[in-house]
């Protein structure tokens, strides 16, 4: 009952956690768009088109990441899909406020077809594709033919896709995506990820074939003294 | 993996710290200030000078022969005032409850610069008893002397007297508190050290560079609910003047 409980309100905090279209102007939005910035020059071939955001433990913020990397990137101009590759506790529903009565996983047993998992979003340029119903066996879905297959027509579709996957430490999922992605991106959490965690996680990504693009410090305690403050100065 | 550190982590770590190790300052200096002024019993000081004069045998003749005598005298003198000889008829004669050796301990006998002179200093927690004490055993001694080296050349120079308002000599709660904050002061700032040393949490963008080799695509700081409102508000005060 409790645990119920505290999984909702998790829940809801993550819903509200959408930043770049709650407020553009705050210094997290502008931190996403840096964020943004550095993954264009990562890939400077344009070749990744398929992007993965995972973390070694659970909760350290990669749902909130990224979505509000996928805003970002649709506020750029490009087309946008946020996919929900999490199938064990999806969360991209709550946060675009959104029905997850169908998604990845009817997509992935042959239930639905594109178009009709496909949500378009009030912003401009982003759709998501949520989670759909919990399957029991998510790992096989993500790694059948058929996702192979989907990716590529979704591809043609957009510039750019983002999953959003579960941690890599806890369950294959994250591996397996990572493989199919041409770019990994590792979240982790300022003063909460364990180094050897996190050593760890980078080395069952090398061990999948990943492409990491690099690491996104979340929580970070900005210092008063940090060129945010002095820039955008927030008024006390 | 290389291990460096810079002054300025220092300064982080204590910065970050700060409040522990002020917490534990402050502890130290109230326990300190406690058992100064509560637990430990004040310790009152009293003393008395008394004189050995020169006999005079001969006239000019100083040679640093007798000088010398007369400090192997006055050492004498210092053993005999502290013997269970003398104290034990300081015990009687006063009545105390206590036995010599421990009234040994509460005496202290030095003479100042080389001089005649010999201090009785006598420390106990009654201030009164201090002064009975250090006058007591200089008389005893006095009478005892004659008798014990055949010598009458002993005279109380200054007798113990007891002060309006005796302030005890120890504990001294300020030196003690002084001590207790800066052992506090180095128990916290310890204490920080090792719990930074002890967090293996990644926290900055150094760590991730030197632990995975990896870029740093983004730092992003916690998403308060300051900066989810704040374009709500801004709505709301469009709505207003509107």
């Amino acid at each position: 009952m409790s645990n119920n409980k505290k999984k909702n309100k998790t829940l809801l905090t993550a819903a509200r956690k959408l930043i770049t279209t709650a407020n553009s102007k705050a210094i997290v939005s502008e931190q996403f768009k840096t964020l943004r910035t550095n993954i264009n020059f990562s890939m400077p071939d344009r070749e990744t088109k398929t992007m993965l955001f995972t973390s070694a433990s659970p909760s350290e913020g990669k749902s909130t990441v990224a979505a509000n990397s996928a805003v970002v990137f649709a506020q750029e101009g490009k087309r946008v899909l946020l996919i929900d590759g999490d199938m064990r506790k999806p969360t991209v529903h709550y946060t675009f406020h959104l029905t997850n009565t169908s998604g990845l996983s009817n997509l992935l047993t042959g239930q639905a077809h594109l178009e009709g998992v496909i949500k378009h979003h009030e912003i401009e340029n982003l759709d998501i594709v949520t989670c759909g119903p919990i399957p029991p066996n998510p790992a096989e879905l993500l790694g059948s033919n058929r996702m192979e297959k989907i990716i590529g027509d979704l591809k043609e579709k957009y510039d750019m896709i983002i999953f959003d996957a579960p941690p890599v430490l806890s369950v294959t999922d994250a591996q397996i995506l990572s493989n199919l992605c041409d770019g990994t991106v590792i979240v982790l959490s300022a003063g909460k990820t364990q180094k050897d965690a996190l050593l760890k996680a980078k080395e069952a990504l090398i061990a999948s074939k990943a492409n990491i693009l690099g690491v996104v410090l979340n929580n970070y305690v900005l210092q008063k003294d940090h060129y945010y403050y002095q820039y955008y100065g927030v008024e006390e | 993996m290389k291990e460096t550190i810079t002054i300025q982590d220092i300064f982080k770590t204590i910065k970050k710290r700060l409040s522990l190790i002020v917490i534990l300052t402050i502890i130290a200096l109230a326990i300190s200030a406690i058992v100064s002024y509560v637990v430990l019993t004040p310790i009152y000081q009293s003393s008395t000078q008394i004189l050995v004069s020169q006999e005079k045998t001969e006239v000019n003749s100083f040679s640093s022969q007798d000088i010398e005598t007369n400090l192997q005298l006055i050492n004498t003198y210092n053993v005999i005032i502290k013997s269970p000889a003398i104290l034990s008829l300081v015990i009687d004669e006063l009545e105390l409850n206590t036995t010599a050796a421990a009234l040994t301990n509460k005496i202290t006998v030095s003479n100042a610069e080389d001089s005649q002179v010999v201090n009785i200093t006598v420390q106990d927690p009654d201030p009164q008893k201090a002064v009975d004490i250090a006058n007591k055993t200089a008389e005893v001694f006095q009478a005892q002397i004659k008798t014990l080296m055949q010598v009458n050349n002993v005279s109380v120079l200054t007798p113990a007297v007891l002060g309006d308002n005796p302030t005890p000599v120890k504990p001294d709660p300020m030196l003690n508190m002084a001590i207790a904050a800066v052992i506090g002061m180095m128990l916290g700032v310890g204490l920080a050290f090792l719990l930074e040393y002890l967090d293996t949490t990644v926290k900055t963008e150094e760590d991730i560079e030197e632990l995975l080799q990896l870029p740093v695509l983004g730092l992003i700081s916690n998403i308060s609910e300051k900066d989810l409102q704040s374009t709500k508000l801004e709505v709301i005060d469009r709505r207003k003047r509107l």
